[in-house]
């Protein structure tokens, strides 16, 4: 096992990194930027080193200032959190040229699964069913390969990830337009142009699959998680296990994920998003490389320690669990994404100081988070202040426990979505289990009386 | 009441929570009122300039090859380089943000520095 880890992240995600590194006696050191100097995972760290100014560009993207920290803090090894640097190659690469290890998959599986059309070959390879689509990114022929998909059709960017770079296209007219918006958007966030189309299947599940494996060759899957409730695809509610997935589906899915592992020869934790139809077929999506957001509604109901995992494939040790590659489960776990914006209007960005901050708990309740009253909000990052993340042994039981945590839940500085999931868990589709990925946008749309449209 | 007991009185103060006692005797009052918030009422002033690191990494007085002999007391200008931050495979200058004396330097050569971490201490001229 490290000694000493570095991890490249701020907010909860930091946070709840030192708490595993903790509990394993390894040492911890936070990298912070300049408007981060008040943050929890300053406080909570062994050591902490400040890397650079506010704009994450000069400070937590920042790969050669994130090596310097490593290197005068003794650091054996960074954790990357999610977002940021986690799924960056070139980052992988130097970390690995510079004695430390990436706790990550190698620079080669960021590259094959991190790009998308790289990570559909991959998975046609390994035999998982596809979404149809171009199996290249699109070049001057676009208008041709357009046809064949079929619209509607989706545009999305090689390099997007997190909701980002995707544009859906419902008729041919369309498609120059949004074609030259998606390629721009694309080079501006990710440097690069390349797209590639797919088949938009309306109204899907979002579905995914955690697994994780080790240098030996153990793999493990776990149960599915649902992430079917979002908003302009950024996740708000994540379950698991999921409400449209019946024991013979979810060995389906896990079997795709173990195989989609071992095609790679993946080493860490990773994810693989599938589509699901309304009628039960699953089509390959994408493959995170790291530890995600919604990581904990898997621990909830399996008892693992996701980054106790990742850090022990990450330093040659066995997974803590060789037995097969599927896990049991108990009950079900619901996660609520809670961030400063203000639901009443449309979830406009919320700032300020955090006057009152008082968290639920009690049995079943997790509340993994970086805020704490008297906290300043810093502008320049994601706008998430906590995961709220409930267990009980069924569904219905799960729901009466996250509305009744949402209640206790009060902050008071800036707005947030409580609200906003406070309506959801009381939505009779929710409490139903009928979620799809338009789920967010029904419930939003201010009520029409019949035939007014 | 003599000095002695004054003083008693007063250390005795500073071991509690109190800031203030009134003591009667007779005719005689006193008041005793303890400064407990000093650091409030000596400001420190500085006119020094802090140059701060510019980045994260190691500190050099000079580049790879050169020298420097930068010491306490000289006088810089505006802008010059007095020292560099070695990040990876870049150097960083650390300039001298004003005209003036270089009254301290902290830091030492080859020593790891954070990004905004005071470096040298100048009195503008």
């Amino acid at each position: 096992m490290f000694k000493k880890v570095l991890i490249s992240n701020r907010g909860e995600i930091a946070v709840r990194v030192i708490r595993t590194l903790r509990e394993l006696g390894v040492k911890s050191v936070a990298v912070y930027s300049e408007a981060d100097r008040s943050s929890l995972h300053v406080r909570l760290a062994d050591e902490a080193v400040c890397i650079g100014p506010a704009m994450a560009r000069e400070s937590y993207l920042s790969i050669p200032a994130i090596i310097a920290a490593a290197k005068a803090t003794g650091a054996d090894a960074i954790h990357p959190g999610y977002g940021f640097l986690s799924e960056n190659a070139d980052f992988s690469a130097a970390c690995r040229d510079n004695n430390i290890t990436f706790i990550g998959p190698s620079p080669k599986s960021i590259q094959q699964l991190g790009h998308k059309s790289e990570a559909r070959k991959m998975a046609v390879k390994a035999g998982i069913a596809v979404t149809p689509g171009t199996k290249e990114c699109v070049g001057k022929d676009f208008r041709k390969d357009a046809e064949k998909v079929g619209f509607p059709l989706m545009i999305k960017a090689a390099a997007g990830g997190g909701g980002k770079g995707i544009r859906i296209v419902r008729e041919a007219s369309q498609l120059v337009n949004e074609m030259n918006m998606a390629q721009s958007e694309s080079k501006a966030a990710f440097g690069n142009d390349e797209v590639y189309f797919e088949k938009y299947i309306e109204l899907p599940r979002h579905i995914e699959v955690q697994f994780a494996r080790d240098s030996h060759g153990n793999v493990v899957a776990f149960p599915e998680r649902d992430c079917s409730i979002q908003r302009r695809h950024q996740k708000l509610v994540e379950e698991s296990p999921s409400p449209a997935v019946n024991k013979k589906l979810r060995e389906g899915l896990e079997e795709a994920a173990v195989k989609l592992a071992e095609a790679a020869n993946y080493i860490g934790v990773g994810t693989v998003e599938f589509l699901l139809t309304q009628t039960g077929e699953f089509y390959f999506m994408e493959v995170n490389t790291r530890l995600q957001v919604e990581h904990p509604v898997t621990e909830f109901i399996t008892g693992f320690d996701l980054v106790r995992e990742q850090l022990l494939s990450a330093s040659g040790e066995k997974l803590s669990y060789t037995g097969g590659h599927t896990v049991p489960y108990r009950g079900h776990s619901i996660e609520h994404r809670i961030n400063a914006e203000d639901f009443s209007k449309n979830f406009a960005p919320s700032v300020g100081r955090i006057e009152e901050w008082i968290v639920p708990g009690g049995p079943g309740v997790r509340v993994d988070t970086h805020v704490y009253s008297g906290y300043n909000l810093p502008v320049y990052y994601d706008s998430m202040l906590a995961k709220l993340i409930v267990w009980a042994p069924n569904r219905a039981e799960a729901v009466d426990r996250s509305r009744r945590a949402l209640e206790d839940f009060k902050v008071t500085g800036v707005k947030t979505t409580v609200d906003a999931h406070k309506l959801i868990i009381d939505s009779p589709d929710f409490q139903a289990g009928k979620t799809d990925t338009g789920f967010m946008e029904r419930l939003l749309a201010p009520a029409q009386p019949v035939g007014a449209k | 009441m003599d000095v002695k007991t004054l003083t008693k009185m007063t250390k005795w103060m500073e071991t509690t929570d109190l800031e203030e006692i009134t003591w009667r005797s007779g005719d005689d009052k006193i008041s005793l009122k303890l400064n407990s918030n000093p650091e409030h009422n000596s400001s420190i002033t500085s006119t020094l300039e802090p140059v701060l690191a510019p980045s994260i990494g190691i500190f050099r007085f000079a580049r790879p090859g050169k020298t420097n002999h930068l010491r306490e007391g000289a006088s810089v200008k505006t802008g010059a380089e007095l020292g560099v931050i070695e990040v990876g495979k870049d150097f960083k200058t650390v300039a001298a943000p004003s005209n003036g004396l270089l009254k301290i330097i902290s830091i030492q050569d080859g020593k790891p520095v954070e990004y905004g971490q005071p470096l040298f201490f100048i009195e503008p001229k």
